[in-house]
């Protein structure tokens, strides 16, 4: 890991001497050792500062749709490649230029579960890493200015002893009153704090639809009613777009398998639409446009 | 003859100031319509005399593309049992392509909500152009007969 930190110092150095950025986005040590945190650089002498390793669970785009970050303009920022998702998504979107952000790309293996990391975890294995990393297709980022590859090898996965995201085809068996019931004890849980939200890259509107009150939309108590709205218009807000970083799970603080709904949909628009997000800068978001072929079946 | 018309118009308005409550023995039936294909549809079969299904109230929008899924949520908290969307026909949309996107929209929607637990028989998707009176009867009755077949389930948006 030491070589892969001294590439990153040294690209993230050149890159704020040359006035190429004015501000890199990137990992740092926190006070725990199995916890990183992000880091600001606006100062080239502060670059000893970023460090990478498999504690580095963060989705750091979720920083560039803040008014503090975007004031500073042209932008570097450290990212694996699920990470590197949501940059692509946001420049879809027309939320980023190309020209204003330089990415560091990261090759990466995966990350340790940040529950099992605080209880002393450290080692890299199928076991250990969140389910996004068993299902990952972007170890090596789509788009990136300059890559540092990974100087660890990458764990192995045991064939089919362990399936990313396994309760979702086991939701898919049950009966619509039992994924009911399934959902309703999920979402009775919710305490809307919307962590879900603020952690989410691509959750960028300025104002969101919960906060909107002529006419209230989602009920803002914490009863089943108000959660069940809010969770699904997330996800149905989200569908097409998440890139599947599971930072909402990941930050919900009342444990919500918010992943099990996101996936779901990626793997629905996969399947009806043949879209997968966060490849392709160039492609047109899924739901702004349409096919005169389109799935019809459902319709009399 | 008078009396007659006085006692119905004093039934209807019985019902409609109970509300919309799940409880209630007819299930309620809202249906959002685009105001150039179905609308003009309903008003056909209206005026040419047909009788369909009293269960249906019709809200009509610009298009279907108006048609935010918020819509038929609040339609399922407010306690109605079934929803149906109607637009005109591929092809044939005032805006050029609001039905084609509202279409895209509503297979993600209708796979979310089916995973989430809601029955999916209660979403109904219809295209139903100004000339088709007759389709318009013939699918609010069927969807209305269906909705009646399915048991009282609750879902996650209804309040307990």
């Amino acid at each position: 890991m030491e070589k892969m930190n001294e590439k990153i110092q040294n690209i993230a150095k050149e890159l704020l001497e040359n006035k190429e950025v004015n501000l890199i986005i990137g990992f740092t040590k926190g006070s725990n050792p199995l916890r990183m945190r992000s880091v600001f650089i606006t100062d080239p002498k502060d670059v000893s500062k970023l460090s990478f390793n498999s504690h580095c669970v963060q989705d750091l785009a979720v920083f560039l749709k803040k008014p503090e970050v975007k004031k500073f303009g042209k932008i570097g920022i450290v990212v694996k490649g699920c990470d590197e998702k949501a940059v692509n998504t946001l420049i879809q979107e027309y939320q980023l230029s190309r020209d204003n952000i330089k990415i560091i790309g990261l090759e990466c293996h995966g990350v340790i579960k940040q529950n099992l990391a605080d209880k002393g975890e450290n080692s890299l294995n199928q076991s250990t890493v969140y389910d996004k990393c068993l299902a990952c297709e972007v170890h090596t980022p789509t788009l990136y200015d300059y890559l540092v590859e990974s100087d660890e090898q990458a764990f192995e996965i045991n064939g089919n002893s362990i399936k990313p995201y396994a309760k979702i085809e086991e939701l898919d068996l049950m009966s619509a009153e039992e994924r009911n019931v399934f959902w309703q004890n999920e979402f009775e849980k919710c305490i809307k704090c919307y962590a879900c939200r603020q952690v989410c890259p691509l959750c960028y509107c300025t104002r969101c639809i919960v906060e909107k009150n002529t006419p209230q939309w989602i009920e803002t108590n914490i009863e089943e009613t108000g959660n069940a709205q809010w969770n699904m218009i997330r996800a149905y807000h989200l569908s097409g777009r998440c890139i599947g970083c599971g930072e909402c799970e990941r930050a919900c603080p009342v444990n919500i398998p918010l992943m099990l709904i996101n996936e779901k949909m990626a793997r629905d628009t996969f399947e009806k639409f043949g879209y997968k997000s966060g490849i392709d800068i160039n492609a047109k978001p899924v739901f702004g446009t349409f096919d005169i072929n389109d799935f019809n079946d459902f319709i009399k | 003859m008078e009396n007659n018309n006085t006692e119905k118009n004093q039934n209807f308005s019985d019902n409609s100031n109970k509300g919309i409550t799940a409880q209630n023995k007819e299930p309620r039936i809202i249906a959002f319509v685009c105001n150039w294909c179905t609308y003009n549809g309903a008003d056909l079969a209206g005026t040419s005399r047909m009788k369909y299904a009293d269960n249906v109230r019709v809200i009509k929008l610009p298009c279907t593309g108006r048609i935010d899924p918020l819509f038929v949520v609040e339609a399922f908290k407010k306690g109605a049992k079934g929803v149906l969307v109607s637009g005109c026909h591929p092809g044939d949309c005032h805006y050029t392509s609001g039905n084609y996107h509202s279409r895209r929209k509503y297979t993600a929607f209708r796979d979310l909500l089916s995973y989430l637990g809601v029955d999916i028989s209660r979403v109904e998707f219809s295209w139903i152009s100004a000339s088709e009176g007759n389709k318009w009867v013939s699918v609010i009755n069927d969807f209305t007969n269906k909705i009646k077949s399915l048991p009282n389930n609750s879902d996650i948006f209804s309040k307990k």
